[in-house]
């Protein structure tokens, strides 16, 4: 991690004081107007970055507005000399309100009151699936009379083709157009900032060339929540120790030579985190959902499963063999439905006999919709009908509650209500890896039965560690308020930035006190164009689009991060304030609330 | 003043393509699509002229004057 940036510093600097993403140099005395240009030229001269337009009079206002700002000493991401990945913490602690269920209301009440959801506007709607229906006839005109220009077998005739057509139709003719605007290499910390590595395209997408140069971007993409991706500070520091100290890999399975003290600690720490008996650490959240639900379910057992819920949970569903049901995304009325039918009628495969076990399958913070289970509901639900609950907290370990302790933090719910706690390090803790937490009981089966600790080796030291260090700095067991600093930042920010997305007038999903905030764009030439437009003002985001998504609910993902601060996000809001004029993305018809939003 | 009708003009050109997803494909695969739909639309416009017009006429006996080149009593016999 930490070596890539001194290695980027020395290039990066020159192209980085070049751009401010408006086209002009930042500091127009020190610059050849003619190394500028180029250098613009080559990074962003592409048809899909020139064809772009603004309305000329708004741009001009902004752009002055902008640079005054930036005369003014104003926050912008191409300035910036700092390193990156410095938590910075909040300003002042004035009279502040932590992340956490107001509980006044009723639990259903509350959470309408705290989510944010509209419907796609008719036309939007319409145009949407015409722009899909063209984008497919011009994919298949383009494959009849071209070529496609990838790799192609050769000495297969009659086989069968090895993959799914339509996929592979679907990746080469609509997402390929756009495909610059995913997996863009980095070459930083992803911290508060991050800095791309420039590459373009002169086929539309078909190859791409690196131009050599950099752009350093304010970095609203990472699941960083807490801000402890990180190349400096107590986390990397402790890291490298161990790294010297324990080596890079046991190349061994826990329950073989890869077992250490570290790890050992690390899951009774994890065990306090949840305030939980025992946990189980793995070394990726991915298997951790895809391997060990399988040692849980077995054919004869019933699923209920959130319609929204993560990949993995359903790769690990189906190998289990269980029989699954599926309820709409955080529906109370049909999750009650589908358990009354499921006890009420039994496995209708074994003649109406009662399911072996019912468990229902939820996450804490769904990062494709940024909403937040509704879990007093749940939990009222699973103990009325005797079910277990699986609760995956991949994004709101960390994130949620006054502690950091996830959506039973949040709620004030017991943790001993929620059978399964399942999580992953990969986000808050800024490290990788998954765990499970419960009743020792629970833990004690999962070490004799579950794949993933039998057969997989064993946590890497160093990123062993990094979770180590960074759960202790959460829980101010280092002596320092510097976790708690961090998760009131965080809860902070993402309330500022949604507040502020909702005047500027965008679709936003969610609930407010959610760091993941999807703001609705419906189409794919609109996240392609937002996007780009973003990297071009210095702002890195991440889109998400079908099959991710509905085809309907194309969508920008920010992900907010302890990290950031007010002027980032501020600098932030005010371009995406612009780009929303300029491309129309303030579908939203709800009433504004025109008063200054306080931070 | 001719600047600001072509900056509007492509400005909402460009809107227009967003819309409607040309933004992301290829100049000729644009052209393509353009040439469909004008093709499209001319043959409804025949259509409606030649045979729809008429057709309705027929129904309620009279073809407004406005029109030229069809005469009543032309076009499909419905009676
Ligand atoms: C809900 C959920 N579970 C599990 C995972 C997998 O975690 P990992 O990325 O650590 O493999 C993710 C990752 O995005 C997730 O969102």
């Amino acid at each position: 991690m930490g070596n890539l940036e001194t290695d980027a510093a020395a290039p990066f600097e020159q192209s980085y004081a070049t751009t401010n993403g408006n086209g002009k140099p930042a500091n127009p005395a020190m610059e050849e107007e003619e190394d500028h240009e180029t250098l613009m030229q080559r990074k962003f001269s592409a048809p899909a970055y020139t064809e772009i337009k603004t309305r000329k009079n708004a741009a001009k206002v902004s752009s002055a507005h902008r640079l005054k700002n930036i005369a003014n000493g104003g926050y912008h991401p191409a300035k910036q000399l700092h390193l990156n990945g410095h938590a910075k913490t909040a300003v002042s602690d004035r009279e502040f309100k932590s992340s956490q269920a107001d509980g006044v209301l009723s639990p259903e009440q509350e959470h309408y009151q705290k989510s944010s959801f509209e419907e796609v506007p008719l036309h939007t709607a319409c145009l949407t699936y015409l722009g899909f229906y063209l984008l497919m006839i011009l994919g298949y005109i383009n494959q009849l009379l071209f070529v496609p220009k990838v790799a192609k077998e050769k000495g297969r005739d009659g086989y069968v083709a090895l993959y799914d057509a339509f996929e592979s139709f679907y990746s080469r003719y609509v997402y390929r157009r756009i495909r610059d605007c995913w997996n863009r290499p980095i070459c930083s910390v992803p911290g508060d900032e991050l800095t791309l590595k420039d590459r373009v395209t002169n086929d539309y997408g078909w190859s791409f060339k690196f131009t050599g140069t950099q752009t350093r971007c304010l970095n609203l993409g990472s699941y960083n929540y807490l801000g402890f991706a990180s190349s400096t500070g107590t986390c990397a520091d402790n890291s490298e120790a161990t790294a010297r100290q324990l080596g890079l890999a046991y190349c061994s399975s826990r329950s073989e030579l890869g077992e250490t003290q570290l790890l050992a600690d690390l899951e009774r720490q994890t065990a306090r985190y949840f305030g939980v008996e025992d946990a189980i650490v793995f070394g990726m959240g991915f298997a951790t959902n895809a391997l060990n639900l399988p040692s849980l379910l077995s054919p004869g057992c019933l699923v209920v499963s959130d319609e929204k819920n993560h990949a993995s949970i359903i790769l690990g569903l189906r190998l289990s063999g269980a029989t699954i049901k599926v309820f709409k995304h955080n529906n109370m009325r049909d999750l009650d439905r589908v358990l009354r039918q499921a006890v009420v009628y039994g496995n209708p495969k074994a003649g109406g006999k009662p399911w072996k076990k019912i468990m229902i399958i939820v996450e804490g913070v769904f990062s494709m919709e940024g909403s937040i289970v509704r879990l007093p509901e749940v939990i009222a639900l699973k103990k009325k009908y005797k079910a277990y609950l699986y609760l995956d907290e991949a994004h709101s370990v960390g994130a949620m509650g006054p502690n950091g302790g996830g959506v039973t933090d949040y709620f004030r719910a017991d943790a001993k209500d929620v059978d399964i706690l399942m999580g992953t390090f990969t986000k808050s803790f800024g490290s990788a890896g998954g765990y499970i937490a419960g009743s020792k009981k629970l833990i004690d089966f999962l070490r004799a039965n579950s794949h993933a600790h039998c057969y997989a080796s064993s946590i890497s030291p160093p990123i062993a560690q990094q979770i180590y260090t960074s759960m202790r700095i959460i829980m101010g067991e280092d002596g320092t308020d510097i976790g708690r600093q961090k998760i009131n930042q965080l809860a902070r920010n993402a309330r500022y930035f949604r507040k502020r997305l909702a005047q500027i007038g965008v679709i936003t999903y969610g609930h407010e006190d959610s760091p993941v905030v999807p703001m609705l764009v419906y189409l794919f030439s609109k996240i392609g164009a937002v996007v780009r437009t973003l990297t071009t003002r210095h702002i890195a985001v991440v889109g998400a689009g079908f099959p991710a998504t509905p085809i309907m609910e194309g969508r920008i993902r920010f992900c907010l991060s302890a990290a950031h601060t007010k002027e980032q996000l501020d600098y932030a809001l005010d371009v995406i304030d612009e780009i929303s004029d300029d491309f129309g993305l303030k579908y939203s018809r709800k009433p504004k609330d025109l008063n200054p939003i306080e931070y | 003043m001719l600047d600001n009708i072509i900056d509007f003009a492509s400005y909402w050109w460009f809107r227009y393509l967003m819309v409607t997803e040309l933004y992301m494909v290829e100049k000729w695969e644009r052209v393509t699509i353009h040439v469909i739909f004008l093709t499209l639309f001319c043959i409804f416009w025949y259509f409606n002229y030649s045979v729809l017009l008429s057709f309705t006429g027929n129904l309620f006996g009279f073809v407004p004057d406005v029109l030229p080149g069809v005469k009543q009593g032309q076009g499909i016999k419905v009676t």
